[in-house]
């Protein structure tokens, strides 16, 4: 395999460092930036993202990368969103207040209820299976059912989601990844992942 | 369906990692003789999470810290816990730019405006409240700054405030079992809220693999720390994992 150029794109808000060894270690040459040209011409972006959904948009939007994301998507690049980076492509989120979105996908981002998850206690932390609902690319060489780490209290509504790959279970169902032609998302942390994890990145590196 | 987690915890204090026994500290080595000592990549492959503590007890050498924690992350791709004096936004910063996905707040976790400012910034995820306790003629009292200042608010107060923070995850740490082997003591969930919201991670006296089974068959307790080097490291760990699944508790498997 030829070293693939991935840019990581660092608003601020992100395990950049752990996304960098991990994309390394996989023989990647790693990018990280927040500039909006290098993004709009880059064939595999990542979109990290830890914290809050609100701020993150802030983030984005000042920088511009939320319209260097969608132009860089229409061109048929791939982009990799991780955790609050999947969430971000989604359309609004009642995280700290209602908040528009990237709006790669229609999805809502809501929080969970401890009705939701009948009592399991919230943020949903730890490692969890990843049911697959569609044969993916994105999970060669994975057993269905395989274990990831998750953290995070907010989810995307799988509503009306025809590119769903994955559900996870927690009180509820929801959605634990999804592809969409060159957009693909997963709201567990691959790079957290040990070998699983390695080998969802790997996956990536070979689109 | 999630799975039960376990957790092992490294004690730093400039330059090197430490044992302890209930707070009082032993130096067994720098980071390269760690390495050099004990399997790393065994460790890793054999438990969930990973937290690294700055236990310095003099001023802190957070450079030297941060490069550990940098080295550490380096083909590491398990969740990375870190505390140590986090009492500012730019502490917290330079820790998660080192690496660490999550921070454990100990001495600052009652000051309610800096956990308000971590948590807008990073996210409740990102914090675990850390609480060290002991038993005093049957009574309970925490505290913080290593175990070496107690905190003037009583046990029920705390569980409550613990509840009500912006926090993700709690930590309950018994000083007296630390490092012992002696088991976990469980006397303290008399007093724990039956119905937290919170994950609950249990600390503090993990000598063998039925002590792990004892508390992973526990339904309040979420996973479980263990620092104790000696007691687990070679193959201990990977051994007690492998018991823990023929006995029913619900771990992860990884590639």
């Amino acid at each position: 395999m030829s070293k693939k150029k991935i840019t990581i794109i660092d608003y601020g808000m992100g395990n950049i460092a752990s996304l960098k060894n991990a994309f390394t270690y996989l023989g990647a040459e790693v990018v990280v930036t927040d500039d909006p040209e290098k993004i709009k011409n880059s064939n595999y972006v990542i979109l990290p993202g830890v914290g809050s959904f609100k701020r993150a948009m802030e983030q984005i939007k000042r920088r511009n990368i939320d319209d260097a994301i969608i132009e860089t998507a229409k061109k048929g690049n791939y982009i990799f969103g991780i955790c609050l980076g999947m969430q971000l492509m989604g359309a609004s989120s009642t995280e700290d207040s209602y908040t528009k979105g990237i709006g790669l996908i229609d999805n809502e981002v809501i929080r969970f209820s401890t009705n939701d998850t009948k009592g399991n206690k919230i943020p949903h932390v730890g490692f969890n299976s990843v049911n697959f609902e569609k044969k993916n690319s994105l999970f060669k060489g994975l057993k269905d059912g395989s274990d990831f780490y998750f953290v995070h209290s907010f989810y995307m509504s799988p509503k009306n989601l025809k590119c769903q790959i994955s559900t996870s279970y927690y009180g509820i169902n929801f959605l634990s990844s999804f592809h969409k032609d060159n957009i693909c998302a997963t709201q567990f942390h691959p790079e957290k992942s040990q070998g699983n994890g390695l080998q969802l990145i790997k996956n990536f590196l070979n689109f | 369906m999630l799975k039960k987690r376990l957790i092992f915890s490294l004690l730093f204090d400039n330059g090197n990692f430490f044992l302890s026994r209930n707070f009082k500290l032993q130096k067994i080595g720098n980071f390269e003789w760690l390495k050099k000592n004990y399997n790393f990549t065994l460790i890793a492959k054999s438990v969930d999470e990973i937290n690294i503590l700055d236990v310095s007890r003099d001023k802190q050498d957070i450079k030297n810290f941060s490069n550990t924690i940098r080295k550490f992350t380096k083909n590491c791709f398990i969740p990375l816990s870190v505390g140590g004096k986090v009492d500012s936004i730019d502490k917290a910063k330079y820790y998660l730019d080192s690496g660490a996905d999550k921070l454990i707040i100990n001495s600052e976790l009652f000051n309610l405006k800096l956990i308000q400012n971590l948590s807008k910034n990073f996210g409740e995820q990102c914090l675990i409240g850390s609480l060290d306790y002991k038993y005093v003629n049957d009574e309970i009292f925490c505290f913080k700054k290593n175990g070496s200042k107690k905190l003037n608010m009583n046990l029920s107060k705390i569980f409550k405030l613990m509840e009500s923070l912006p926090i993700g995850e709690v930590i309950l740490n018994s000083i007296d079992r630390d490092g012992t082997g002696f088991g976990f003591d469980f006397k303290i969930l008399n007093y724990f809220p039956k119905e937290f919201k919170k994950p609950l991670i249990f600390s503090g006296g993990a000598g063998n693999y039925k002590h792990l089974l004892e508390a992973f068959n526990n339904k309040q307790i979420d996973g479980i720390a263990t620092a104790n080097l000696l007691n687990f490291v070679g193959d201990g760990l990977q051994e007690a994992r492998l018991l823990l699944s023929k006995n029913g508790v619900k771990l992860a498997e990884w590639l």
